[in-house]
């Protein structure tokens, strides 16, 4: 498959090969690899991945915007990263950056992950996108695992990358099972896991990865954010892409869904519970909070002093400098809905004490 | 602590890449590609095989990158195969073409072609050779005495044989003229047989071997009788653009073994079912492997792990299950946070709750919290 | 007030033929076809049930009643052709041609069948109480509290011990197991239960109690039945009206006490015979 690369002579090549791809010498084996001694990315296409792959994506992402919850099937291709790693997501990424857009990623809340790093380099280098850690400046933001604290716009776009892509999987390791409940709105195994779970532990004790009904139709794996950023999907503003490299599918919440996490009238969904915490460096009582062990002597590494911290560390860098910015500072509207209810949380809700329910923008 | 605190971004990630290749560097005289690829062919059969790309000389540049690493140069080949324009397809080969260099029949003493021992080591001892230590670069085979036969002959499969006879019931035909490409178009449960032999084909050497392994073992039913196992070269037909005629343009090394299975599907009409294994270069445990979970997938079961093609191909994958399992490194104290407050609303409901941090010495965390095993 | 009418039903399986009908049935002595081959299960059958009415269904194995109930019950078997037409109460149309959410619907909330074999009825991981939960959650109750109070009324009403809500199914008896799916077929209030052969797998004397505390609810409830048995004292005890199969086909209907007393086909005859 090496020798006759070279169309005939006198035929101009399609419009489009029937597979797109990119331009990189295979008239030989060795040229394929002298191509490769430069420094990794030269010969690609723009964005890394061939055009003919970018649109598939982009069908997929418009199949999953019209059909919101529902997974939609797509040829995931091999990334340079390693599958599990954020494949998926980079792919929706790159299929949908142009030159001028701003890219943020954050692995787990933060932004100087090494695998956050890595990403954002790679689309650095083959899309030619200028990259930021301010939330509110990016136009699109990859993330593992959490949304911002900062309300996302209607201008902006989230990609979620996914791990396990079916909620049901906690219920039932069949896929071919699960598709079929999908299709027949049959939810009821999910439901009797959540009563058994009331029966055994008093409360729901799912953690993350929580199963969440999409306009009230599908149920969704949210990817494992944390219970506390699921209420922020609900009638947002921005457009949510989750995509799944290894297990090839993509899903996709839009602007203005419903979005309801399962749970019981009298046992509701609660969020996390950060009781009397506050965030060492900013102070903040009304972000998602994690904990960190730090010994407490330099000396002695058997005792730890836990101290609980921000982990959205782009929004926490800004509350040290800017102590109290609500999440919604760079908007021309104050009180905007976004994230969980802080009523039993919070130790002092003097400010920033955001409300649910009362939605009426 | 130093894992939270690794996250300085690109210049790291950079200076952590230069350490990782120094330790290939070393201090010894470099490994040439070449020297892999002649030397070394069962890695690089290994990288090519679940790489999905025939591609010998650049299998052994993944190889040397890899450092020795098959599945991490099986995923080198794919990323950049990934990226590669496709010109055409091949014609469809009947394995049958193929000029066998090695070819053992256990089914039956004599076979049409009869038995061809070739290159192999499965009959003599495994001793440490410490006369490689110091290099040995004579070949053994240069004092034998050759005589030009000309041409190998085509051999007959012997389940052509049994086929003849009607002793095999074949499995659902996948459609040949279209058959599916799991790497073009993702893979839907319940997949069709095309989409299983294209994913077993790629399947991880030791996972295929594994999971071949367990219905012998006893979890499953399938204990085959292997018609044959085969290593060769299969020529390479693409259709002249001009001429329209089928050339062949090269060969690819392959090992291929078909089996054939005492399970009877009528009860009218016994008949033998059949397993078939093909993979790229010289690798018969996995294309044995692959023989016995195909024949095992066609029991369409849920009773035993390689009779389930969900549980078969939601596992086999390398650089699925490799990006998976490596992916545990990565920060998840998001989550865990998450997992932490769940348990502990759950023990405080029990009155369990002490304000003592959950460290390694805790085991009396008895409730098992969903999503730990599974979240990302 | 009839709450289910029935005309014409039909199980075929196999490619089925023009002449499959006339070729098979109590004349022909056979229920397959000689020209096509194929199983004629069920044909030519009509019936109806009153409110609160128990219809029995009896006949040897073979003679086509399970896929009457099937039918009845609207499961659906990917194998066989069906045809027919069933009318029922407050639902316009026939209930075979309605599409999945319907017929989901109707299953949930209207018609539930009690399967002869417990794993088809029952998911054996779950706890007794989560089975019974399951319809419930099904139908839409999104309180824990009222479904768990629920749950616990059925298990007193189908006297499974209240004590053994939580445990896992597969840890039950074959009685209780058999108790709690009637439990889960009651949770929604139907208003027709379909029992497949239930005393499949019971021993003597739990039968005797299951099909006493069957009568007892189903009489409480005012809820309307059809019992599917090859055991005529099972319809004797439940039924008001029975009807006997036989290679396919309805061979003889009526009241329970006149087709005990008085049986018309000599096939009913000698079935009444063998049992006493």
């Amino acid at each position: 498959m090496t020798d006759h690369a070279t169309p005939p002579d006198g035929e101009t090549p399609d419009d489009e090969p029937p597979d797109g791809g990119a331009p990189v010498p295979t008239d030989s084996v060795d040229a394929a690899l002298a191509s490769l001694d430069s420094d990794g990315v030269a010969g690609y296409n723009y964005a890394y991945l061939d055009e003919h792959t970018k649109r598939e994506l982009r069908r997929s992402m418009l199949k999953a915007v019209a059909i919101p919850g529902h997974q939609v099937p797509y040829a995931s291709r091999p990334m340079p990263l390693a599958r599990g790693w954020g494949t998926g997501g980079i792919q929706a990424s790159l299929s949908i950056l142009g030159p001028d857009d701003i890219f943020k990623v954050i692995d787990q809340g933060a932004d100087e992950s090494v695998n956050a790093a890595n990403i954002r380099r790679l689309a650095e280098n083959t899309a030619d996108v200028s990259t930021t850690t301010d939330t509110t400046e990016a136009d699109l933001i990859q993330s593992r695992h959490r949304i911002p604290e900062e309300v996302l716009t209607d201008e902006q776009r989230l990609v979620l990358q996914v791990p396990i892509t079916d909620a049901l999987r906690m219920v039932d390791s069949s896929d071919a099972a699960n598709r079929r409940r999908h299709a027949h709105k049959n939810y009821g195994k999910m439901w009797v896991h959540l009563y058994e779970n009331v029966v055994e532990y008093g409360e729901i004790q799912i953690a993350s990865r929580y199963p969440t009904m999409v306009a009230d139709r599908y149920l969704m794996d949210p990817s494992p954010i944390p219970r506390w950023d699921v209420p922020k999907l609900d009638d947002a503003d921005h457009l949510t892409v989750l995509a799944a490299g290894r297990e090839a599918r993509i899903y996709a919440v839009p602007p203005h869904t419903e979005v309801e996490p399962l749970a019981f009238e009298d046992r509701s969904f609660t969020v996390e519970r950060f009781p009397g915490r506050a965030c060492h460096a900013c102070e903040s009582t009304d972000t998602y909070l994690v904990e960190v062990s730090e010994g407490a002597t330099e000396s002695e590494t058997d005792t730890f002093e836990t101290r609980y911290t921000c982990n959205d560390s782009s929004f926490c860098e800004k509350r040290r400098t800017n102590p109290g910015i609500p999440k919604d500072h760079h908007l021309d509207r104050e009180g905007v809905d976004w994230g969980p209810e802080l009523s039993d949380v919070a130790t002092d809700d003097a400010e920033n004490a955001t409300e649910r329910g009362g939605n009426d923008e | 602590m130093g894992y939270v605190a690794v996250t300085a971004g690109e210049e790291l990630v950079e200076r952590a890449e230069q350490l990782f290749e120094s330790q290939r560097v070393g201090d010894t005289e470099d490994v040439s590609v070449d020297q892999i690829d002649e030397q070394l062919s069962r890695l690089t059969a290994r990288a090519m095989g679940e790489g999905g790309l025939y591609a010998p000389r650049l299998a052994a540049l993944a190889v040397k990158q890899a450092q020795g690493d098959t599945v991490e140069a099986a995923f080198l080949l794919r990323a950049y195969r990934s990226t590669l324009e496709r010109f055409d397809e091949s014609v469809t080969v009947d394995p049958s073409a193929m000029i066998a260099s090695r070819r053992v029949s256990p089914a039956f003493k004599d076979v049409p072609g009869g038995q061809i021992l070739g290159a192999t080591r499965d009959y003599t001892q495994r001793l440490l050779d410490f006369d490689l230590v110091g290099g040995s670069p004579e070949d053994p085979t240069a004092e034998w005495d050759l005589t030009d036969e000309g041409d190998p002959d085509r051999l007959t499969n012997v389940t052509e044989l049994l086929r003849e006879e009607g002793l095999l019931h074949d499995p659902d035909e996948p459609d040949v003229d279209d058959p599916a490409d799991t790497t073009r178009e993702s893979v839907t449960h319940p997949a069709e047989r095309d989409e299983v032999l294209q994913e077993l084909a790629r399947g991880e050497t030791g996972a295929v071997t594994a999971l071949g392994y367990s219905t012998l073992r006893g979890y499953g039913r399938v204990h085959p009788t292997l018609a044959e196992v085969r290593v060769g070269e299969l020529p390479v037909r693409v259709e002249h653009p001009y001429t329209g005629d089928d050339v062949t343009v090269t060969h690819t090394n392959v090992t291929e073994s078909e089996a054939v299975v005492p399970v009877y599907e009528k009860r009218d009409d016994p008949q033998f079912a059949f397993g078939y294994g093909l993979t790229f270069g010289r690798n018969e445990r996995k294309a044995i492997g692959m023989t016995v979970l195909d024949a095992s997938i066609q029991l369409e079961s849920e009773e035993a792990p390689a009779e389930n093609a969900e549980f078969v191909l939601d596992t086999i994958d390398g650089m699925d299950s490799f990006g998976f399992i490596e992916h545990l490194k990565l920060p998840h104290y998001v989550t865990f946070q998450s997992i932490l407050d769940r348990i502990r609303a759950i023990r405080e409901r029990r009155g369990l709750s002490e304000d003592r941090r959950v460290g390694p010495d805790d085991q009396s965390a008895e409730t098992p919290v969903s999503g730990t095993s599974d979240d990302d | 007030m009839t709450l289910l009418e029935a005309e014409n039903l039909q199980t075929v399986y196999g490619p089925g033929c023009s002449r499959c009908i006339e070729s098979t049935g109590d004349r022909a002595g056979t229920n397959q076809c000689s020209h096509c081959g194929s199983v004629v299960a069920c044909a030519e059958a009509d019936l109806g049930v009153e409110a609160a009415e128990v219809l029995g269904i009896v006949g040897e194995s073979g003679s086509g009643k399970s896929s009457l109930a099937e039918l009845l019950a609207l499961e659906r078997d990917d194998d066989a052709t069906t045809a027919g037409d069933i009318r029922y109460d407050g639902h316009d149309g026939n209930l075979l041609e309605v599409d999945y959410e319907t017929r989901h619907d109707l299953r949930t909330r209207e018609i539930a069948l009690v399967h002869q074999h417990i794993r088809d009825g029952l998911n054996v991981a779950f706890t007794g109480g989560g089975n019974v939960a399951e319809k419930l959650l099904s139908a839409g109750h999104r309180s824990y509290e009222e479904v768990r109070e629920r749950v616990r009324e059925l298990f007193e009403e189908t006297e499974v011990p209240v004590a053994r809500i939580d445990d896992l199914t597969h840890t039950y008896s074959g009685g209780m197991q058999r108790r709690v799916q009637i439990a889960r077929a009651l949770a929604t209030d139907p208003n027709l239960i379909v029992l497949d052969e239930p005393t499949t797998g019971l021993d003597v004397s739990v039968q005797a109690r299951v099909l006493d505390t069957f009568r007892r609810v189903q009489r409480e409830e005012g809820v309307a039945a059809i019992v599917v048995s090859h055991d005529l004292s099972v319809v004797r005890l439940l039924a008001d009206r029975t009807l006997v199969m036989r290679h396919g086909r309805i061979v003889e209907s009526g009241l329970t006490d006149r087709i005990m007393e008085d049986p018309h086909h000599e096939y009913t005859q000698t079935l009444i015979n063998s049992v006493i």
